[in-house]
Parts: C-alpha cells; structure tokens; sequence
C-alpha cells in the first residue's frame, strides 16, 4: 500500500502534495516578504500541531516554532523551493529542535513540575477531572513509549499517525518513499513492545 | 486504520491523543508572527551574522513589537497593549460607588496597577470589540492622522522608538531614571544598559453618530443607533513617554533583562457623556467578555488603577510589594521568564527577563535613581 490516499488525522490545514502542487506564493519581483509571511501562515498551524503532539506543551510548541521559523527566515534560497520541500524541511527542523528540547534535562524536570497544571490546560476536555487524569496519565505513557522507539521510527511513526501521506514522511526523512512502509512498520512494532512494557510497570503493585 | 487484534494497542489513536485541543488561531498566527519579526531584528541586532535577513522587514514593523519580548511574559504584550488601552478605558467609566459619576470632565491618572485575567479568547475578543469601536467615531493620532483600531495606534506609537543615550532618555520622560543595582544584576549579563525611548503621544476617540449610523446599517442593524448625545463626544488617551533599558549578553546568549519606565496614563472624557452612560455605553460594546467585565468592575480605585492583562494560560501572577510599592510579580508558565510591573509616584515601572521570579524581584526592588 502505498498510503498517500489515507485519512488523515488532525492536521486541520488544507494541504496538497508534492513538487507540483500550487504554492503558496510566488513573488519573484518582491521576493522575500510574502513569500515568507505565506509560508508562515500556510506551514505554522500545521507544524504546531506536530510539534505540540512531541511536547504537550502551548507555549514549548510556540517557542519551537519560533526557532523553526528563525532558521527559515535565514534560509532564503530554501524560501524559493516549493511548499512542498519547505514544509518537509519545516518539519524535519521543527521535530529535531522538539526532541532537543526533551531530551534536555533541565526542560524535562520543569515539565515534570508543571505536567499536572499544564496539560490539564492544555488539553483536557470538559469530560471532569477523573477522565483528564486518566488521559494526562495516557498521554504520559504514549510520550514515554515514543520516547523509547528509535529516532528515525519515532519521527516516522509520529508524523503518519499525524496525518502526513507517505511521500511527505519520505520527503521529512530524507528517505526513499518505498523504505516508509518498512520503517513504519518496524515503528509501530517497537512502539507496542514499549508501551505495553510502560503499561505493565503500571500495572503492577508498588 | 484498523487492528490487526483486539489486545493490539490502537498507535493511531494513541498518538491521536497527544495532538492539540485546537490548533492556533488566525490571531495567535498573526501575535507568532510578530514575535518573530521581533527577534529577528533582535538576533540581527545582537550579532555580526544574519546579512540576508536584515532588511526584509520595513523598520517601522520590526520596532512595532518592541514590547513584544521572547520567552517572556512581554511576550504577548504585542496584541495586549491594545488590550490594555482597551481595558484602562473600561475601568476609567466604570465608576464605582458613583461618586465622581457627578464630573462632567472625568480623568483617568494612572497610579496603581491591578491585574486582570484575560484568555487568548477574551483578549481577541476585547481588541475586536474594540476595533468595531472604530467604526462609531474617528481615531485621531498627533500630527492630524487617523488610525484605523487602537491596535494600529499601539503600533504607530511603538514604531516613534529609537535608541537614545541616557541623557536624551531623561529629556524625553522627563524625569530621572531608575536602574538596578549593579550587583544584583544576574551574571552574564551586561552591566551597561541600551536605551530606547517611545515618545509619548496622545490618542483621541470622537464619537461620530452619522458613521455610527452608516456601519450599524451595513452590518444589517439599522435599528441601532448612537445615542445623539455622544455625537461629538471625546476619549482622550494620553499614553507617556518610556523608556527601556535592556541589559543584554551578547549574541551567544539570549539572555536578558528589560527595565521600563513611564509616566502616567492619563485618559479624558470631554462633551455631553456623563460618565454613567459612558459606563453603559461602553460596556454594552458588543462581543466583550463578561468574565473581563466582571472584573473590572471589581476594581476600587477605578480612577487611578491601570489593569494590566494576564494571560492565565501562559503565566502566573501575585500580588506584592515591590520597590515599596504594590505592584504585580508574572511569572511565564515555561519558567524562562518574568516581569514586575508596579506604580510609584507617578511613575509606571516594569521589568522583565529570562530570569527566575525571585531572582527578577530582587532587581526590581534594588530600582533606584543612581
């Protein structure tokens, strides 16, 4: 299968696929500035909801981004490329500079500090406090498994299940569209193993 | 997507679950946006590299969010200086007790500040119940312009900024500047600070019943209509001068520290409005939250407190005295930064930094002449 017909999951952002697709802008003339605003608008909606899937986090996600477009803004020749490689580039950048940002220690002991306070904020849905514990506890559980599966699996893994066609998670990684399926698959396996394992800790009595 | 069996964790639903409530709105875009311009020309600025990307933004649109600090409770003070205005005019024709509601020149002198909890939500619904407030009367800007919104008024006026030595900087506030004690400042940090000042400007809101009439009619109101007492009607905002001393640490680092101060906010009402039916009127602007109102109200010393905007979903606020003064101590939810704002003799201070809470206070309360 080849997967680019897919449902897609909570993108939320029209978007079509590929070196032919319309762009968003093409301003030759005037060059950077609606180009870059364009982009700014097309890709930012969509990259927070990757990113934000990596951290849990409204304000961490914004901040990422902000770096992610930073390096954008300085990279003018990749601003004439078409929508296509400026978003796969967009996202390889934005989950690079995500999973920096959890692997650093100091990041991951605030998170801890605020976990509770936050991702109930953040995320939970009006379904009482019981429910958002649960969910809180799940999520915890899903990002500690992700944690666990080997990068390359990991960005795979998250960016399919985030909605994003074969040939964009090809494009992403820098991979062959044909190596998704596998590397995929080896993802989703690895993902079982750890959070089954995270689910059994759970289990079991103190 | 389907299971290949019933004990088989759901991997789709599972990371589902991790996505977002919602994804960012037109306006939170539009804030990240100006942020980002901002710490471009910041980064720009601050280092020897970064040629290309200098001069893609007009001056006038990098300096507009020079409020508009990273990592900071500033950081959301782009779209919320329009919420403040917007907030300080409510209070100041929201008397309580109905005692000054007897002035038919009334005035707001800013001298204490009072936090008011805003959301994404409310705050974007107070900036636009305030824009349609533009489409009742005319902006008016020195020099004889007319802005569309009070949010194109916060920027006209953030964009009159410019860098300034410390004597010119005393000259345009006109009163001596405060600054931290050395010895207090975090490590890394320079100990010299760059000065910008904003002059002060005034803004002022004529009440127009005839445009009234015509914009009630184009959105399909006709029924509607401007009391004919406000026609001709004024608000007049008088915004201070400021200055804002950034103590910086180099290009390596994006560590800093911001010092601010200004005068006093001075709001007027002139014409045939008493204040109660300003009152009224203004809080019966269409699309304000009730929760925002609510709390306004509940303000004492309406007159003279400025309320300042906290956004409860990014940041963490306390009441306490600071530099001797009662003031407000905000701190961000992410734990990189900080601000103090708070009154004192007619003057409004703020500091704000990628520092913690405690650690900010400290150099807010070692503020002095010097």
């Amino acid at each position: 299968m080849n997967g680019d017909n897919h449902q897609r999951h909570g993108r939320g952002v029209l978007k079509t696929d590929g070196p032919t697709s319309p762009t968003v802008h093409d301003e030759p003339a005037n060059g950077y500035v609606p180009r870059f605003d364009a982009l700014f608008a097309r890709f930012y909606p969509e990259l927070f909801g990757l990113v934000y899937r990596v951290l849990g986090d409204r304000m961490e996600t914004e901040d990422t981004l902000q770096e992610a477009f930073l390096k954008l803004a300085e990279a003018a020749e990749l601003q004439s490329r078409p929508d296509a490689e400026v978003g796969a580039w967009l996202r390889r950048v934005g989950l690079n500079l995500a999973f920096n940002r959890v692997r650093s220690a100091r990041r991951a002991r605030e998170r801890l500090q605020r976990v509770g306070r936050l991702e109930a904020g953040d995320d939970s849905s009006a379904s009482g406090p019981a429910r958002s514990v649960e969910l809180d506890e799940q999520r915890a559980a899903v990002r500690r498994a992700l944690a666990d599966v080997p990068e390359r699996q990991r960005e795979c893994l998250l960016l399919r299940h985030s909605g994003y066609s074969y040939t964009e998670i090809a494009a992403t990684l820098g991979i062959a569209v044909g190596s998704v399926g596998v590397l995929l698959a080896r993802a989703e396996d690895a993902f079982r193993v750890h959070y089954r394992r995270l689910e059994g800790d759970h289990d079991q009595p103190i | 997507m389907t299971n290949p069996s019933e004990t088989q964790p759901d991997i789709s639903a599972l990371i589902a679950s991790l996505a977002p409530e919602r994804l960012p709105d037109a306006h939170e875009v539009a804030v990240a946006r100006e942020r980002l311009d901002w710490r471009r020309a910041h980064t720009v600025a601050g280092s020897d590299s970064g040629a290309s990307v200098t001069t893609q933004r007009p001056a006038a649109a990098r300096s507009r969010t020079l409020f508009a600090s990273v990592s900071t409770p500033w950081r959301v003070a782009g779209g919320g200086i329009a919420a403040a205005l917007a907030l300080t005019l409510l209070v100041a024709f929201t008397p309580q007790g109905g005692s000054a509601a007897a002035a038919f020149l009334a005035q707001f002198r800013s001298q204490q500040v009072s936090a008011v909890e805003i959301t994404p939500q409310s705050q974007a619904d107070i900036v636009r119940s305030m824009n349609a407030l533009g489409n009742l009367g005319t902006v008016q800007v020195p020099g004889g312009g007319t802005a569309a919104d009070p949010q194109a008024v916060a920027r006209q006026a953030a964009a009159q900024s410019r860098t300034a030595t410390a004597a010119e900087a005393v000259k345009v506030v006109g009163f001596d500047l405060a600054t931290p004690d050395p010895a207090r400042l975090p490590a890394g940090l320079s100990k010299t600070p760059t000065i910008k000042v904003s002059p002060g400007t005034q803004v002022r809101f004529t009440f127009d019943k005839a445009k009234a009439q015509a914009y009630y009619r184009s959105t399909g109101h006709p029924e509607v209509s401007l009391p004919d007492k406000f026609n001709g009607a004024a608000l007049s905002v008088s915004i201070p001068s400021a200055a804002l001393l950034s103590y910086g640490s180099g290009s390596a680092s994006k560590d800093e520290l911001i010092v601010a101060q200004a005068g006093e906010l001075v709001v007027d009402v002139q014409g045939n409005v008493s204040l109660p039916e300003m009152r009224d009127f203004l809080l019966s602007l269409p699309g304000l939250p009730p929760t925002v109102v609510s709390q306004l109200k509940q303000i004492q010393n309406w007159n003279d407190t400025l309320p300042i905007p906290v956004p409860v979903d990014q940041v963490h606020w306390q009441s306490t005295t600071i530099n001797g003064s009662q003031g407000l101590l905000l701190n961000d939810n992410s734990g990189v930064g900080s601000a103090a704002v708070w009154h004192a003799n007619g003057h409004l201070y703020g500091v704000a930094g990628t520092l913690k809470a405690d650690e900010l206070k400290r150099v807010a309360d070692s503020l002095a002449v010097r």
